[in-house]
């Protein structure tokens, strides 16, 4: 249990604009959006860089030839060399993860100052030679090679077809479900309309471009300069002119009479953010001012192969649980729109007591959530879901919403690959 | 010892060409078997169409086993007929649907029919089988699965309803014959008063694919033996300690390994002159050796202390240990008598008491092998066939005695299977024996191992008594 006195706090947190993958920033990798973040969150909270511990980074496609990438922008950044860095992978949770483990460090006492986050660039992932090829080329990588061995690898490189690079996707490893196939399951299994879909995806957009013409998003968002000399200042994903007609148009791509489009999917990101954390004891010594704490966190898996999304169902209520608070007491509700049929399906499980009976041992649902305290300012389906970094962008968002909306607590939950659920609790500081 | 027909109706060319040239050879199919250990959801993604008549018993414990198991269901009949399937669709993701018969989705093809006839009670009833089941049969896909839910008809009130009951199972039987081609089964469940719920592991069991070679079978649900507190889907037996005897090879070693991959210790008994073969079994399936001759007056003692002083005592016995010593009775000498009663049915019986008096725990399951030659007679089997017969007796009485432990008793009928023991009969007989089942085919060890495996498991407390048949719906003793 952690000691009242040695709670971690949130300060502050700011992340990249979020844009379409292959666009904007298609020049930098993860290690470069990670930079931007974190250099936008030292200049803006002024944190003296001699107080920093380490940085904790959530990624999901790591690249290959420097995997830890926290290390990497430690190192970009000329931050103290002693500042230690580590990097956490949890498929779509990375970036709550990033943040869990920071948080956890501080409260057990083995760090004061922490800065977590993640980013993905989706547009530079790497693309695997298969493992035969990395065997054949073993001769060559290894000491001086001799003509024979060459020939030899050439040799082992036939036929071509069993040589070529495979495309990355976003596929299960244990069922090879592609993950929109699999919201597509779960959207005919709960009963999940097209026109619930649609409808939610455009409240999602109207909210995210509202939040954006008024500013509010304004202050988690820090401009990028790009390396091809460019300034990319906002998010390029949100559409404030879209409508249920308009998506209505749009046709399926997973299934042939399937329900799931490009606009009510998330689309593939690039982007990054972090989140500075530290003792309370800390804050109050450098004089800043913590805007929220973390009540609980839960993670939990359930069967790729059944329902590959619903791990929030489950999660959620367990994060509650272990902030010793029901459904009701939640001020704000906050969940990763990976698709808005997965963003449903889970809605409808929490608000059943079929579900509630059979898969929580509990006699009563866990409850309905009125929308108008579901994803306040929109979602990944508008704003965007590079994965590693949407935990971090959601535990900003909820922090700057408890205090400019005066409210106590805000409850997150997201879906991950492999079947994983995240939930957390969080709660205002004063 | 390979199956020749079945090599070349595995392969989809040569299969193709002696369909296109009208050869007049029965093609078998090639059967759909379970991989791996048992599966949390057995049914995952398969259709199941259900039906049932007024005054049925079985639909919400039907609803709660295939959304539990992973099924889609579709309901026949009357709206309300839906209602049981709601709530359990709502908790697992599989929101029942109605299906019109005269309006069948063309591209719907089923994994399984699931029919309610404990609500019969006239023979009028009957035509509801026909309603059901005509329309319906040709939407099989292949290795499907029928199951047709009934009351026992020796307990039934009236005479009308006692053979609208016992019409069930000439149907099933049939039935069994027309689909058996496609590698599809069918059977009947009878199911006592108060056991309904009782019915969920026996329907995961017959729906899945672990029951590919039991066809035309009937099987009997009551409620004798005390119901297990939990029942685990996946790795029942973790936990628990299982004898198998005669372990060293075929249908001994396969159970062992089956029973192994649902976190059984296995203990491998064998003789000692098989001291190699059992060994590499238990090594394979981590679990232990003993050996011991079942026909050694010791050897009930021996095996007692073994299963005390090593294991603390033993939670499943598979009685599997056989030999046949064939002979017409004018010919037989008395030493083939007597050896074959003696090791088939005598030790079985000492073996049994032994571990009743001591280190057999309460809520245990026993298995015991019969043979269809048990139940049907075979030429040259005089003394087999009475040991084997003596089983299903002793099996069905020691039942009663022992239900009150929480003890389920249950016996396998095994057909025609791939074994050292059918390789060894004369290449025309083995041939025709191979073909005259429903599926067309020699069953493997590792089917007769997932029926053992099943009445192994703390679910299997639905069944006691009784003798399974698995045997690919063989035509003999039918």
């Amino acid at each position: 249990m952690s000691d009242r006195k040695r709670r971690a706090v949130v300060i502050e947190g700011v992340r990249t604009p979020f844009v379409k993958a292959f666009s904007e920033l298609l020049k930098m990798d993860t290690i470069a959006l990670g930079d931007a973040a974190v250099s936008a969150l030292l200049e803006r909270t002024e944190i003296p860089r001699a107080e920093i511990d380490g940085i904790v980074w959530g990624g999901v496609i790591l690249p290959g030839l420097a995997p830890n990438v926290a290390r990497e922008i430690v190192l970009d950044l000329r931050l103290p060399a002693r500042v230690e860095g580590h990097t956490v992978t949890r498929a779509c949770a990375s970036g709550l993860q990033a943040i869990t483990s920071a948080v956890h460090a501080i409260e057990r006492g083995d760090a004061d100052v922490m800065i977590a986050g993640g980013s993905d660039s989706t547009s530079n992932a790497e693309i695997k030679l298969p493992q035969k090829v990395v065997h054949a080329l073993a001769p060559l990588a290894f000491g001086k090679a001799t003509p024979l061995d060459m020939l030899g690898v050439l040799g082992q490189l036939v036929p071509l077809t069993e040589v070529l690079p495979k495309m990355p996707k976003i596929a299960e490893r244990t069922t090879g479900q592609v993950m929109g196939e699999a919201a597509e399951d779960m959207a005919r299994r709960n009963e999940i309309s097209r026109e619930a879909q649609d409808e939610f995806a455009v409240r999602s957009h109207h909210r995210a471009a509202a939040a954006i013409t008024s500013g509010r998003l304004r202050k988690e968002v820090a401009p990028v300069h790009t390396p091809d000399g460019r300034i990319v200042t906002a998010d390029t994903l949100v559409r404030a002119d879209t409508s249920v007609e308009a998506l209505a148009r749009l046709r399926p791509v997973f299934a042939k009479d399937g329900t799931l489009t490009a606009g009510n999917s998330s689309p593939l990101t690039d982007g990054a953010a972090a989140v500075l954390l530290m003792s309370e004891d800390k804050a109050r010594a450098l004089g800043m001012t913590p805007k929220a704490a973390f009540r609980s966190f839960s993670y939990i898996g359930v069967d790729p192969a059944d329902q590959l999304l619903m791990g929030p169902a489950l999660a959620m209520p367990k994060a509650l649980e272990r902030a010793g608070m029901t459904l009701a007491d939640a001020d704000l509700v906050d969940m990763h729109e990976a698709f808005a049929a997965q963003v449903l399906s889970v809605l409808k499980m929490l608000g059943s007591d079929a579900f509630a009976r059979a898969r929580l041992g509990r006699e009563r649902a866990v409850g309905e959530i009125d929308p108008a305290r579901l994803n306040v300012h929109g979602g990944s389906v508008a704003i965007g879901h590079p994965f590693g970094a949407t935990g971090a962008r959601m535990v900003t968002t909820m922090a700057n919403e408890l205090v400019d909306a005066d409210k106590e607590t805000a409850l997150l939950g997201i879906c991950a690959a492999g079947g994983l659920g995240a939930g957390a609790v969080m709660e205002r500081v004063t | 010892m390979s199956d020749f027909l079945l090599e070349l109706s595995k392969n989809p060319t040569t299969r193709k060409l002696i369909k296109t040239v009208g050869l007049p050879v029965p093609m078998p199919p090639v059967l759909r078997r379970a991989k791996g250990p048992m599966e949390d959801r057995p049914l995952h993604d398969h259709q199941v169409i259900y039906g049932a008549t007024s005054g049925g018993a079985m639909a919400s414990a039907c609803a709660l086993t295939l959304a539990r198991a992973g099924a889609d269901p579709w309901i026949v009949g009357e709206d309300a007929l839906r209602l049981p399937f709601v709530e359990p669709g709502e908790a697992f993701g599989r929101p029942p649907r109605m299906l019109e018969l005269t309006e069948i989705p063309d591209r719907l093809r089923a994994n399984a029919l699931l029919f309610d006839a404990t609500g019969f009670e006239d023979p009028d009833a009957l035509h509801s089988l026909y309603e059901f089941f005509h329309p319906l049969i040709s939407r099989l896909d292949a290795g499907a699965r029928v199951v047709v839910m009934g009351r026992p008809a020796e307990a039934a009130a009236t005479p009308r309803a006692a053979a609208a009951q016992a019409a069930l199972e000439g149907f099933v039987r049939s039935l069994a014959k027309e689909i058996g081609r496609k590698g599809s089964t069918a059977q009947l469940v009878t199911v006592a008063p108060q056991a309904e719920p009782r019915v969920e592991p026996v329907l995961r069991f017959l729906l899945s694919r672990r029951s590919a070679f039991i066809s035309g079978q009937p099987l009997h649900v009551d409620a004798k033996v005390t119901w297990p507190q939990a029942l685990p889907t996946v790795r029942p037996l973790d936990g628990k300690v299982a004898l198998v005897t005669g372990a060293a090879r075929g249908i001994g070693a396969a159970t062992a390994e089956l029973l192994a991959a649902e976190g059984a210790h296995v203990v491998c008994l064998d003789r000692p002159q098989d001291d190699a073969l059992a060994s590499q079994v238990a090594q394979r399936v981590g679990g232990s050796v003993l050996l011991a001759d079942v026909s050694d007056p010791e050897a009930p003692a021996t095996i007692v202390r073994e299963l005390v002083e090593r294991h603390g005592g033993v939670d499943i016995v598979v009685h599997n240990a056989g030999i046949t010593r064939d002979k017409t009775l004018a010919r037989m000498k008395p030493d083939k008598w007597d050896s074959t009663i003696d090791i088939n049915l005598q030790a079985v019986v000492r073996i049994t008491e032994a571990l009743l008096a001591g280190p057999l725990r309460d809520g245990g399951r026993i298995v015991l092998l019969s043979s269809i030659a048990g139940i049907a007679g075979n030429m040259g089997q005089t003394n087999y066939a009475a040991s084997k017969a003596g089983i299903v007796g002793y099996t069905r009485t020691l039942a009663e005695t022992v239900a009150e432990r929480g003890i389920a008793v249950n016996a396998i009928a095994p057909g025609f299977i791939e074994t050292r023991l059918t390789a060894a009969i004369p290449v025309m007989i083995r041939e025709v024996a191979r073909r005259l089942s429903n599926l067309g085919q020699g069953g493997l060890p590792r089917d007769v191992g997932d029926a053992i495996t099943f009445l192994s498991t703390p679910g299997a407390a639905a069944i006691t008594g009784r003798t399974l048949r698995v045997c690919g719906g063989a035509l003999v003793g039918a």
